[in-house]
């Protein structure tokens, strides 16, 4: 059989492996809470965004944009009351039964959630900003550097692969918490970031971030080359025996065959390094980030709901980790190469 | 002078002596067809000549230049490869794969690339399939890009290391096919093939290569109809029976 023939024997409604691949209705279920999170993450950000109220101002809006609103005292759009009133006629409800009450005291639990959710979510806005642009900060440049150290594993002579190996195990190696300590407490690097002019002034964000920006860099480096390495391998080698055969260099055939199919299979791996370090991000609340990890923290201390807070906070994650697998899922089948299947026929 | 000159080429892997001595001489426009059993050493020798394997000892002369001396990339602008398996560039449409060498190596603008690509594709006789990737192409389909990928460069000497044998039988003639054209045109092929058919009819010379050294070299009538050596009437013969 060809390799024509083999992709179109395989059947077209594949069972679904990612959140991007789910059945119809499901998937759109999924979809469009996601679109209404991030519709209403986009816009808190904007309505508190302190460039787009200098902005509006300038054209004459001078109230549409409230950038001035410190994050604590920002006012929820969903009024908690109605949450609360109902959560007090269940409890009521709970009281009469007596002992039979648990059947709906988690009723209760979920309103009052509810209620509190509510109140805290402009907060927990703010820190998901953080979060975001964080995150994907320290994605795309991680990517710049596990690109090269990933060739270097992979076509680099001995000296170039052993430091790219020892670069790899020595970040893979050590616990990203002990990073981000060393970089932010142990070293000069926030007080020197903190000499720019700039840094901590206006819409610019304080050192800490920055160093944040740099761990998270790093450490991702290193699990994104491992990621990359895996894919490029999995190139079959006769692509470069065919480049140097029209006459291509070493690097040519890197740059215009093996990385334009390797990077394309390194996607799925790559989600997962993703939706990791829009997890492992929340370690940036220990150096003083007041991302959404830090958010929370906060609020559970103001309000002592450390549990309601974490549950909430938790589902802001799963969100933003569903989502991004989602738009992975999609960017994934928009690169794919025609009669080339996701999964299989790779050969 | 030959364009090609193979002197007393020796190649080991470890302890396995792939090649002994092998020298043979081609002029421009022949076609010589290296035949011998699985592990003779025929694709090595092939991948000796544009430098995918490195010789231990010998010479190999490429228009009275020792390829040695030469810039392995430049010596591959000159020396087109055909593969066993296509080695199709998967991520790029046939037009794709032929353009890459024009745009890359010979440094062509991508329209001037474009039209010339298109041209190989036609000659081959995929004009309609331009845009298609490999995955989307039949083995013979591809292997026709792979032969229009190496002939867009221009090469001076092509090389096909066994071009039908990963192909199913009826797509076999497609190929050979376009080989016989290339052969009629005046192309300098060096082939190794199992395909006796296209070795007796178009080979300008045959070598029989055994264990790594030449058993006999001449013109394929005599090869086949009357072999000065005992082992190659054995392989040409069991080879013909069997057809």
């Amino acid at each position: 059989m060809t390799a024509a023939e083999q992709t179109q024997a395989a059947p077209e409604e594949a069972r679904g492996s990612t959140v991007g691949e789910l059945p119809g209705r499901r998937r759109i279920a999924v979809g469009v809470v996601g679109a209404a999170f991030w519709t209403w993450l986009l816009a808190r950000w904007a309505y508190h965004n302190a460039v787009l109220d200098r902005l509006v101002t300038a054209i004459g809006f001078s109230d549409l944009i409230r950038s001035e609103i410190g994050v604590r005292q920002r006012e929820p759009w969903l009024p908690a009351e109605p949450f609360e009133a109902a959560a007090d006629v269940v409890g009521g409800i709970v009281s009469a039964l007596g002992p039979a009450g648990f059947l709906v005291e988690w009723a209760a639990w979920l309103l009052n959630l509810a209620g509190f959710a509510t109140t805290i979510a402009p907060e927990l806005a703010a820190g998901a900003f953080v979060t975001v642009y964080l995150t994907i900060l320290s994605m795309l440049l991680g990517l710049v550097i596990a690109v090269p150290l990933s060739v270097a594993r992979t076509y680099g002579g001995p000296i170039l692969r052993s430091l790219s190996l020892a670069y790899t195990e020595l970040i893979r190696g050590t616990p990203l918490l002990a990073q981000l300590f060393f970089l932010y407490f142990g070293s000069d690097l926030a007080n020197d970031i903190s000499q720019i002019g700039v840094v901590g002034s206006g819409a610019v964000p304080r050192a800490a971030i920055f160093v944040a920006i740099i761990g998270f860099t790093i450490n991702s480096s290193a699990y994104q080359a491992e990621y990359i390495r895996s894919a490029l391998q999995s190139v079959d080698p006769g692509q470069m025996t065919a480049a140097r055969s029209i006459g291509l260099s070493k690097l040519g055939g890197i740059r215009h065959v093996i990385l334009p199919q390797g990077l394309r299979f390194a996607i799925p791996g790559w989600t997962n390094e993703f939706v990791y370090l829009i997890k492992y991000s929340s370690l940036a609340a220990f150096i003083t980030v007041p991302e959404l990890f830090r958010q929370a923290q906060d609020i559970g201390s103001d309000t002592f709901q450390f549990t309601n807070v974490y549950v909430i906070v938790g589902a802001f994650y799963l969100a933003l980790v569903l989502t991004t697998a989602m738009a992975m899922g999609k960017l994934e089948s928009a690169v794919a190469i025609p009669g080339v299947g996701k999964s299989a026929g790779r050969d | 002078m030959s364009l090609l000159r193979v002197e007393d080429v020796d190649k080991s892997y470890g302890d396995e002596r792939v090649l002994r001595d092998v020298s043979f001489e081609m002029e421009r426009q022949d076609v010589e067809v290296i035949v011998g059993p699985s592990g003779s050493g025929k694709s090595t020798m092939l991948r000796c000549v544009n430098r995918l394997t490195e010789i231990d000892d010998g010479a190999i002369y490429l228009d009275g230049e020792e390829i040695h001396g030469l810039d392995e990339n430049a010596l591959r602008r000159r020396v087109g490869m055909v593969f066993q398996d296509f080695n199709l560039f998967a991520h790029r449409t046939a037009r794709g794969n032929v353009t890459l060498g024009l745009e890359e190596v010979l440094g062509l603008s991508k329209e001037k690339a474009r039209v010339t690509a298109d041209d190989y594709l036609d000659r081959v006789g995929l004009a309609d399939q331009a845009e298609s990737y490999p995955a989307e192409l039949s083995g013979g389909q591809q292997q026709r890009v792979g032969i229009a990928r190496a002939l867009a460069m221009e090469p001076e000497l092509l090389l096909f290391d066994e071009p039908t044998s990963a192909l199913d039988p009826e797509l076999i003639g497609e190929v050979l096919e376009v080989m016989r054209d290339l052969a009629e045109e005046g192309m300098t092929m060096l082939c190794v093939t199992h395909e006796m058919g296209f070795a007796r009819s178009a080979a300008s010379t045959l070598t029989f290569l055994d264990d790594g050294r030449v058993v006999e070299r001449g013109p394929p009538e005599q090869l086949f109809d009357d072999p000065e050596n005992e082992r190659t009437s054995a392989f040409l013969g069991d080879l013909t029976d069997v057809r």
